[in-house]
């Protein structure tokens, strides 16, 4: 509720934040040396998740230990097909944060990705109420800054 | 540990709700001071404090400010929502063990007027998730993670609106029989429940917990300390505790079974009864949706079966099914997290609660419930000394 509104606790040790850039006045993601590849990698359009060369486990969020089999060996960042379905899915009808007043109403979803990995994103290209879980999508890329490239799904 | 230790003490604040003006410290310290006054014992007695903490308090700095200066436990505990119950777990397991004689369970908080409110990943501070990369998306805060839980609730389950209705309307009708509560004055029908806004849909305001200043404390002892005090005890006859993955993305409990399920096996277990003997239900209620998949998977009902449950006030005043949250819980009274579930079982099992009395109820199952859907602790709550005894 109004929860939401407040000033923003502090960043965890290590984390910083994305400089804003002029021009998109939204949250950015908080960048860390675990996630750092996954955002390089979007740069460059490519969806990546980290997979355990232990249990073959797919995870995210990014991580340095497999939560499955806790494998400390160092996980390849291997390409995704970039389809998968809906998850879960609100439709965001009031604007918590005063960046997104132009977004709403918005869809956030819970995308589970073909490979097994699943991730927050935005639903793009379809009106919040054809939005079905279970629904098909695929993933598109969208620049928001120079540095910062946001996967999202649309409709597949 | 069946009634070996007791609740004996249970501290309001004067005022609750909307406070503006003063600091978290200074309820945690209101709250203190007549929790021990109710137990009928001093302030020296206390020799374990264990708080929850809000952002900007800690177990040390309240002790100072409470003169407490010979504790022999002291702890921050955190486990989100799920701290109000668990507390008094370990409360139990302290006066149990000797280590401490009555120990000191608090919650202060000035979430409404003013910044120190709970620490937990709505917050967005050190307690949120270990890499936040959900605003970036427009995903802000608990309203918003439970939402996508209860989206899912809905395809799954075939509940949805309908349902969370009768549990906003029926809690909201024990709020009205209670004097503390912040909707104590304020009705709401079916049809203002549908009129009110999306938070994110498909939870609208109603469906979601207030948010409050004040605070709430209570003290645990050994059931054998208990008998010599100002109140009948209240026995904590079972307890349990289950908690699962962190991150709603890759939240595979999110339609049930929750930490309910197991918590509550192990706390029926150590009670020696059945889900039948419960007389009542007081349940963590961030959030409608929290309420029908806490019951679903404690097992009161088969997925999906809440849409009967709760229907038409069957769990509210004067209803033929289950009192659930009778004291409006978190949706009506007041946000206190676990610790307003929690004493509102103590104050019906002390026969207390005014209008909103129970009929004389033994058994009350207590739940608090963390981060989203992702800590749980559960606590059994009874005045019955025959239950002493092995019941089978």
């Amino acid at each position: 509720m109004t929860q939401d509104a407040r000033p923003r606790g502090p960043m965890p040790p290590g984390v910083v934040a994305a400089p804003q850039q002029q021009g998109y006045a939204k949250p950015l993601p908080a960048i860390d040396d675990e996630n750092k590849p996954f955002w390089e990698y979007a740069k460059k359009h490519e969806l990546r998740m980290q997979k355990c060369p232990q249990c073959a486990t797919i995870f995210y969020p990014p991580s340095s230990l497999c939560p499955n089999c806790h494998s400390w060996e160092k996980a390849e960042w291997v390409k995704l097909s970039g389809k998968g379905t809906v998850y879960s899915f609100i439709v965001a009808r009031r604007a918590t944060n005063p960046a997104f007043a132009k977004e709403v109403p918005y869809v956030v979803a819970i995308i589970e990705t073909q490979e097994g990995g699943r991730l927050i994103s935005n639903i793009v290209n379809c009106k919040p109420e054809d939005v079905k879980i279970g629904m098909p999508v695929e993933v598109v890329f969208d620049d928001v800054t120079e540095d910062i490239t946001l996967p999202k799904f649309k409709p597949a | 540990m069946r009634n070996k230790t007791a609740v004996v003490g249970v501290g309001y604040t004067a005022e609750q709700g909307t406070v503006p003006g003063r600091s978290a410290l200074s309820f945690a310290m209101e709250a203190t001071r007549n929790a021990i006054e109710d137990a009928g014992l001093k302030k020296s007695d206390i020799d374990g404090l264990l708080i929850q903490p809000v952002i900007g308090m800690q177990s040390y700095t309240v002790a100072a400010y409470l003169g407490f200066d010979n504790l022999r436990l002291l702890a921050n505990e955190d486990v989100m929502g799920a701290s109000g119950s668990a507390l008094a777990h370990h409360a139990a397991l302290a006066v149990t063990s000797g280590m401490a004689n009555y120990v000191l369970c608090l919650y202060g908080t000035n979430g409404k007027s003013g910044r120190s409110g709970p620490a937990g990943p709505g917050s967005g501070g050190p307690g949120g998730p270990p890499r936040n990369t959900n605003s970036a998306y427009g995903l802000f805060g608990a309203s918003a993670e439970y939402a996508l839980a209860a989206s899912r609730g809905m395809h799954v389950l075939g509940t949805g609106s309908d349902t969370w209705a009768d549990i906003a309307v029926s809690q909201r009708k024990w709020a009205n029989l209670n004097p503390r509560a912040t909707f104590y004055q304020k009705k709401m029908s079916k049809e203002e429940y549908y009129a009110e806004p999306w938070i994110a849909e498909p939870l609208r305001r109603a469906d979601c917990c207030l948010v409050s200043d004040g605070g709430r404390a209570y003290i645990v002892t050994t059931a054998e300390r208990a008998k010599d005090l100002k109140h009948p005890p209240v026995y904590i006859a079972g307890m349990g505790q289950n908690h699962h993955t962190s991150d709603i993305a890759q939240n595979v409990h999110t339609t049930g079974p929750t930490g309910a399920q197991k918590s509550g096996e192990a706390a029926l277990k150590m009670a020696g009864i059945t889900l039948k003997e419960i007389d009542a239900v007081e349940i963590y209620d961030c959030f409608t949706y929290t309420v029908e998949i806490t019951l679903q998977s404690y097992g009161f009902f088969k997925p999906g079966g809440g849409r009967e449950f709760f229907k038409n006030g069957r769990t509210g005043p004067g209803g033929d099914g289950l009192p659930v949250n009778t004291s409006g819980g978190l949706l009506s009274e007041v946000y206190y997290m676990g610790f307003t579930p929690f004493t509102e079982g103590v104050m019906q099992l002390r026969g207390q609660c005014g209008e909103r009395q129970l009929n004389d109820p033994h058994y009350i199952l207590c739940s608090s419930n963390g981060g989203i859907l992702q800590t749980h602790a559960t606590t059994i709550l009874t005045n019955d000394d025959s239950a002493m005894h092995i019941r089978e």
